[in-house]
């Protein structure tokens, strides 16, 4: 029996093979850019053409990004789809199914193997040609098993803990990661799996298997949860350098004082998380001068912080509310850094320039540490 | 200065509004000399480059109408513009300019024979205007305002004054009794008991005591630097005082708005004000649900919609922020007593017509300069039957009509609202003997909903002209109509509808009050699952900021107040204003709907 890669794709690793996804997705935040290069389209029905970067817009030429995007979804009757939050969760919860090969052109489709379905990440040009021929054809990747062991601590999270793993395993560019982790929710999962590709892995899934139960001779790769500590990922220089990017435990940056914080997108915007971050803030207030961005993940996310009053008390906490969204890379719009302005977020991009001044620095951190951060103006 | 000065020409035709002279985003720009290049760029780009210190502008009617921002006098001012001659001048624009140190002169003619390039000669003392051999005359020059302009501006003359020790003015308010005397304006009267003054009439300057002075962040970077430049280490009474980050709160465009967000802590900090609303929604609706702004009582603030509270029967009018520093060290305030229009509403309003259409229907008939320095003063049977929440949408535009103010009469409804008795501001009314400059009748049952059109406030044309105009975003919110009655009206509407495919719906509540009370009411809920976007209260895009910034040739309905040119977008950006139910009605439809005929569709 194959891998989850190979089951999904058709092919034993270092075969050629050809599919045809379920679902191509262009956006509104890198890959509008494969628009441009687009003269046909094979199958308009799987094509999501989805607006959730920039949202409200940021500039007048955000607004022209859409005017494109929703030009040729007309133009070939590709389904458009906006005001839903974050595409990848929107697709996670409510489109994705599990055995589906789902292609975009953005850093975290791994999201989907949380999901049983195989999230693939491809370039413009290819993201394009799989768009106008309905097909994509690769060498199916080698895979990596990682088994996921034991308990979070107290006050780590899956994303301190999926933090850990990218700062220290490095070699696992175009693999496919399979995570064995029973102890992990859905909501962990998928942090995990999305998380997974920065390393530079082709895809990232789970399994319910246990990868050492066979007797299997092949390296398995380990991540201790009781092990984790509190995380941050440094800044760093662009986004193509992003996978690079330092990742510190959180008491070597004690005391480092910080201007603003945000949580938001999968991994600080989902209701669990926000819950979390409901629970942190209680009976506590917002810093003096400490600026707070909450950004409800989907649009079911933010009804249901509605409904649970968690909204309503981040209000009266100081905080301010935006719209469901990507908010992860702010170009101009709520939550932008001023120059030299400390940000800490649980947004995965710390590039300069991806939070507003491009001397603006940005860490990425859990939910737990930016609400320690809002109450206290300090890591 | 001299008193007789010459200076080469730049011509300028009617409504030259402030965004035109600097535009609004080019507004928080931290200085003075990196703003000044920006000035005209969108109508004039050679300007900011080619004006040399000394030439004059020449302009038609209602020059610096708009947004209160004194940048726009001080960009001309660090030009070297030290004339500007005009038909006439809107109300802030000119109080700015004379304090900070730019003559104006008010001709009509003289733009008729003259082009850019021409050489004009002032001469002060005669009156008199000179152009290619005509000559023309202008008004009179109070010594006082041309000692303002001499000295540099109002910063110098307040710096004399701290100098000299802040000596006050006696003043004693006037008691209930002598509020009630018959035969005034309710601008007179308001004005006439702050200044504890038995009588005023039109054209009189009052030093006013105002209960209530508002900053706003867009001006706190400005305001700290002017106190600095001031020298003050103290304000007369920091109770007065309220501070509210609503324009670059949350913090979004990046270079600029860390600065106005810091500003205003360190005025916090440094004068000790502790009224402060940071993120928690737009000012002026802060002013009266805080009940900062009271009837009866005289406010002010560095924002031109300071109008808003006049729904109340409250005389607020726009400062720029060397006034407001002035008037935060002095405590006091100068204003000129206005003529008034009254304004009489007579009928109900239909379903789905609401207090904006009228508002917007007055502001078409009278135009954006018709209310030049007026109260227009609103009273009748349809004025008393519009909520707070209404009267605070129509009085807030006024300011687009360029009136001083906009007052509505003090009924039960205000006493309620401000949990007062009737009888301690029932004065707040229109007197019979008053003197009106002119009275306008509207029944109101006849009105069907109103637009204003691209590209001018008062470009107002009835719906029915308008219908099936496609629309690429729909923006509710604003001071104007971003009241929980307006959440309401629009919810109304989109309940169990969607919002049309492609279209961007973007919902900001004013305030976090109002935000919260959505959320509780379902309205929020709602907005999200018809296809909205929920952003959290602030000015947002009415005042330009990015929250679904447009770009060419794309249509925008917006419930705000402006629809200036570039203010939402690009240039080519096509803004029109109306009211919730319009709004709602467009963002289900996808065009220019009317909401009377909505049934209809479902």
């Amino acid at each position: 029996m194959g891998t989850f890669v190979e089951t999904l794709l058709g092919g034993a690793a270092g075969t050629v093979v050809t599919v045809e996804p379920d679902y191509v997705v262009i956006n509104d935040g890198v890959s509008h850019a494969a628009v441009d290069e687009i003269s046909t389209v094979a199958a308009p029905e799987k094509v999501l053409v989805i607006y959730d970067h920039d949202v409200p817009t940021g500039r007048p030429e955000a607004a022209g990004i859409l005017k494109k995007n929703l030009a040729f979804a007309e133009k070939f009757g590709c389904q458009y789809i906006q005001a839903q939050g974050v595409g990848y969760q929107y697709m996670v919860n409510d489109i994705v199914k599990p055995g589906q090969i789902i292609i975009g052109g953005g850093s975290h489709g791994s999201i989907f193997g949380a999901k049983g379905a195989l999230g693939i990440n491809v370039s413009i040009p290819e993201l394009a040609r799989v768009t106008e021929t309905g097909r994509y054809s690769i060498v199916v990747p080698e895979t990596v098993k990682v088994k996921v062991e034991g308990q979070l601590k107290e006050g780590v999270t899956i994303m301190d803990a999926a933090l850990t793993f990218l700062g220290e395993n490095k070699g696992l560019e175009r693999k496919a990661l399979e995570f064995f982790c029973p102890s992990l929710n859905q909501h962990e999962k998928e942090v995990l799996c999305s998380m997974a590709c920065m390393t530079g892995a082709y895809t990232a899934s789970v399994t319910d298997e246990n990868p050492e139960s066979e007797g299997q001779t092949e390296k398995v790769l380990g991540l201790e949860l009781e092990k984790a500590e509190p995380m941050v990922m440094k800044p760093c220089e662009s986004r193509e350098s992003q996978k690079k990017a330092e990742i510190v435990k959180r008491e070597s940056l004690h005391g480092m004082k910080l201007k603003a914080g945000q949580i938001g997108g999968y991994t600080g915007g989902t209701i669990e998380e926000l819950r979390r971050a409901g629970e942190l803030i209680e009976g506590k207030s917002l810093a003096w001068g400490f600026r707070l961005t909450v950004c409800p993940a989907t649009s079911k996310d933010y009804i249901q912080a509605i409904e649970e009053g968690i909204l309503a008390k981040f209000i009266d906490f100081g905080a301010q509310i935006s719209a469901a969204g990507d908010h992860s890379v702010v170009v101009q719009g709520p939550g932008v850094m001023g120059p030299g302005e400390y940000l800490v977020t649980t947004g995965l991009y710390t590039f300069a320039g991806a939070m507003g001044c491009e001397d603006a620095q940005v860490y990425t951190a859990s939910v737990e540490t930016v609400i320690a951060a809002a109450v206290s103006s300090q890591i | 200065m001299e008193k007789i000065f010459s200076g080469k020409i730049w011509k300028f035709g009617d409504d030259i509004d402030t965004d035109t002279i600097i535009p609004g985003k080019r507004g928080t720009i931290p200085t003075i000399e990196e703003m000044k290049k920006y000035a005209f760029e969108l109508l004039k780009p050679e300007f900011g480059s080619t004006v040399q210190p000394g030439d004059i502008l020449i302009a038609g009617s209602n020059f610096g109408c708009g947004s209160s921002r004194e940048q726009a006098a001080t960009v001309l001012s660090g030009n070297g513009v030290r004339c500007i001659i005009a038909k006439s001048f809107a109300r802030i624009f000119f109080r700015n300019a004379f304090n900070s140190g730019i003559l104006l002169l008010q001709c009509d003619g003289i733009q008729d024979v003259c082009e850019g390039g021409d050489i004009v000669t002032v001469d002060v003392d005669g009156r008199t205007v000179s152009v290619n051999g005509k000559s023309f005359s202008v008004g009179a020059i109070p010594e006082n305002l041309f000692n303002i302009v001499a000295n540099g501006g109002l910063i110098e003359d307040t710096k004399r004054r701290i100098a000299a020790g802040i000596g006050k003015s006696e003043i004693k308010p006037l008691t209930i009794e002598q509020c009630r005397k018959k035969g005034y304006t309710m601008a007179e009267k308001l004005l006439k008991r702050n200044a504890g003054k038995e009588h005023v009439e039109p054209g009189d300057i009052v030093i006013t005591r105002p209960d209530m002075m508002m900053i706003h962040d867009i001006y706190t970077t400005y305001l700290l630097d002017t106190m600095e430049k001031i020298g003050a280490d103290k304000i007369d009474d920091p109770d007065k005082a309220v501070i509210v980050w609503d324009h670059c709160m949350p913090t979004a465009v990046a270079q600029n708005d860390y600065s106005h967000y810091d500003a205003g802590l360190e005025l916090a900090k440094r004068y000790g004000i502790k009224k402060l609303h940071i993120g928690e929604g737009i000012c002026h609706t802060i002013m009266h649900e805080a009940k900062y702004a009271r009837p009866g009582d005289i406010a002010t603030a560095t924002d031109s919609h300071t109008t808003t509270y006049g729904g109340a029967g409250n005389f607020c009018s726009g400062i720029g922020t060397a006034e407001m520093a002035a008037a935060l060290i002095t405590g006091e305030l100068w204003f000129k007593v206005p003529s008034a229009i009254k304004i009489v509403l007579n009928g109900h309003l239909q379903d789905g017509v609401m207090s904006k259409d009228v508002i917007l229907k007055i502001m078409g008939d009278i135009k954006a300069d018709g209310g030049q320095y007026k109260s227009l003063e609103f009273t009748g049977p349809a004025a008393h039957e519009m909520s707070m929440e209404q009267r605070f949408t129509v009085a807030n535009m006024a300011l687009e009509a360029g009136a001083k103010c906009g007052l509505f009469e003090a009924d039960e409804k205000t006493a309620r609202y401000y949990g007062m008795n009737l009888d301690e501001i029932d004065w707040i009314c229109v007197d019979e003997e008053a003197k009106y400059e002119k009275v306008l009748t509207y029944d109101v049952s006849l009105l069907e909903p109103q637009l204003s059109c691209p590209q001018g406030v008062d470009n107002v044309h009835p719906i029915s002209q308008v219908l099936g105009t496609k629309i690429d975003e729909v923006y509710l919110g604003s001071c104007t109509n971003g009241s929980i009655e307006d959440m309401a009206a629009a919810a109304k509407i989109i309940k169990g509808r969607k919002v049309a495919e492609g279209l961007r719906f973007v919902v900001v509540p004013a305030t976090n009050t109002i935000f919260k009370q959505s959320m509780e009411l379902g309205y929020i809920k709602t907005f999200i699952e018809a296809g909205a976007v929920i952003c959290h209260p602030c000015c947002g895009l009415c005042c330009g900021m990015p929250y679904g910034l447009m770009t060419d040739d794309e249509r925008i309905l917006s419930t705000a107040n402006r629809n200036f040119i570039g203010r939402q977008g690009t240039k080519k950006t096509l803004s029109y204003l109306c009211s919730p139910t319009v709004a709602a009605a467009a963002a289900v439809a996808g065009v220019v709907t009317d909401p009377r005929n909505l049934e209809a569709m479902k």
